[in-house]
């Protein structure tokens, strides 16, 4: 059954409308200038007059969260992997990735901005090591997710750990994989952001950083806005991939 | 007890790896050994500094998860209870969630205060997680105890008290147990807004005057924290799994 395109932009969005309204209201009453808080809309047209400048940025943050989203993911799975072969390996990882999945990981922005150095490559750490971890932990329940007995079979019939792996295991995996996917995406471009504003490089959290201090409160809401709505929307097609990962795959 | 044993293990490699990397200066001097942070951290003369920059940013984060919960819990049972509300709270839910931290920090700068703006950016963290925790907890009820409270005639607010808030639980302890270093995250962000003292202030001072074992032993604090509780919230729901899984 289609829904009009009213009802269903009512039903979805009344939420994200409502908070916008209210904004907008809270600004106009308040009179607040524009410096302090400015309205959605007076955002909105600071979108609108300087594409160039938002897009610039949006490109750098995008490379080095994507970038940084397949690193993780493949250390994560490779370490996952590892973890599955061996008893021992597994045995020394675990605690170590329960420890670090639990840490704040904002809090070593600084460690590893003294270490690497103030720039780009600081903000890819950053994205990696928020990535890695819900991959390995998916990866790792994800690959001893196979039917009980499948194992057996495949070795009776006379499968190698390899095969096993190939055939079985990581097409298991898949699912939790694509969780971790969905996870990851969103938070890979805010833990992006979160790092270019610490250190003040280039990508949208230095546009934040730099418009914020200068004043340009329009701009560095815009660049917010803009990091939330790929981040949205990250999160969403995310979750077609998951979907579609699960109904391939399980 | 094999897994105790290779555990304790692995800590102990990683720990030993970090004393070694810290004192043979593999990684520069931006890495100190792991018992230079430990001299700083027990140094008696810093202690009152460490005690009441931890107290304040423990305090904003109990604050902020208190009220993430609150409102994570009500969006998601309102939006149970009537049905027409879901979607929209949803698309909600994930568009604040993708707001970036730095950017909840001014808002609440100007709509509260400063020192209120490290416990609202961790609560909106958390109010997330217990969100999407609590609402797919809440469809956890299988449809033939649904269809059994229908029969013996429970009315709507029985069914969701008796039934499908109890089979929410263990999700729900979940999503606490993971929201808690959500929530400290948010309070550190927070802080970076001005406020007068907290682990965030510490970290970010350190940071600019290069005091790098100081650094180092801020964000020990941290992760020691968010450890303690996470330990404390896995115990809780172990509990949780046991008695309503």
């Amino acid at each position: 059954m289609t829904r009009p395109l009213l009802v269903r932009l009512v039903e979805d969005y009344w939420g994200v409308v409502l908070l916008l309204c209210a904004w907008q209201l809270w600004v106009v009453i308040s009179r607040f200038n524009v410096i302090v808080m400015p309205t959605p809309t007076a955002v909105l047209r600071d979108l609108l007059s300087h594409p160039d400048v938002y897009l610039d940025n949006v490109g750098v943050t995008l490379a080095v969260a994507a970038f940084g989203l397949v690193a993780g993911m493949a250390v994560g799975t490779g370490l996952a992997v590892a973890a599955w072969f061996s008893a021992i390996t597994a045995g020394l990882l675990n605690p170590i990735t329960v420890l670090f999945s639990s840490v704040p990981v904002v809090a070593l922005i600084p460690v590893i901005a003294r270490l690497l150095g103030y720039d780009t490559s600081t903000v890819l750490a950053i994205v990696v090591i928020i990535t890695f971890f819900p991959s390995f932990v998916f990866a790792s329940s994800g690959l001893r997710s196979a039917p009980p007995g499948s194992e057996d079979l495949f070795r009776v019939l006379g499968a190698s750990r390899l095969d096993l792996l190939r055939h079985l295991a990581l097409p298991a995996a898949m699912p939790n994989l694509a969780i971790a996917f969905r996870l990851a995406s969103a938070h890979a471009i805010l833990a992006a952001m979160v790092a270019e504003f610490l250190m003040g490089t280039s990508g949208l959290g230095y546009l934040f950083a730099k418009t914020k201090s200068d004043f340009q409160t329009e701009q560095a809401f815009g660049a917010s806005a803009v990091a939330t709505a790929i981040s949205a929307a990250a999160f969403l097609l995310a979750g077609r991939v998951e979907r579609w990962a699960r109904e391939r795959y399980s | 007890m094999k897994r105790t044993l290779l555990g304790s293990l692995g800590i102990a490699l990683f720990l030993a790896l970090w004393q070694a990397i810290g004192q043979f200066k593999l990684a520069g001097i931006s890495w100190p050994p792991l018992s230079a942070v430990l001299d700083m951290l027990s140094d008696a003369s810093r202690l009152p500094l460490f005690r009441r920059a931890l107290s304040a940013t423990l305090a904003s984060t109990a604050v902020g998860y208190a009220w993430g919960m609150i409102a994570g819990l009500a969006l998601a049972t309102l939006a149970h209870l009537l049905p027409w509300l879901r979607r929209g709270s949803d698309r909600l839910a994930a568009v604040l969630n993708s707001v970036p931290s730095i950017a909840l920090g001014p808002i609440f700068l100007v709509l509260l205060s400063r020192d209120s703006t490290p416990a609202a950016v961790s609560s909106i963290h958390v109010f997330f997680i217990v969100f999407v925790s609590t609402s797919s907890g809440l469809q956890r009820a299988s449809a033939a105890h649904r269809d059994l409270f229908e029969v013996l005639g429970a009315d709507r607010l029985e069914r969701f008290f008796r039934l499908e808030f109890p089979a929410a639980l263990p999700p729900l302890v979940s999503g606490l147990r993971l929201a808690w270093p959500a929530a400290l995250i948010g309070a550190i962000i927070g802080e970076w807004f001005g406020a007068s003292r907290g682990i965030g202030i510490l970290i970010i001072n350190a940071m600019q005057n290069f005091q790098i074992v100081l650094l180092w032993c801020a964000v020990m604090l941290a992760v020691v924290a968010s450890l303690f509780f996470y330990g404390l919230l896995t115990i809780a729901e172990r509990a949780a799994y046991a008695r309503f899984g």
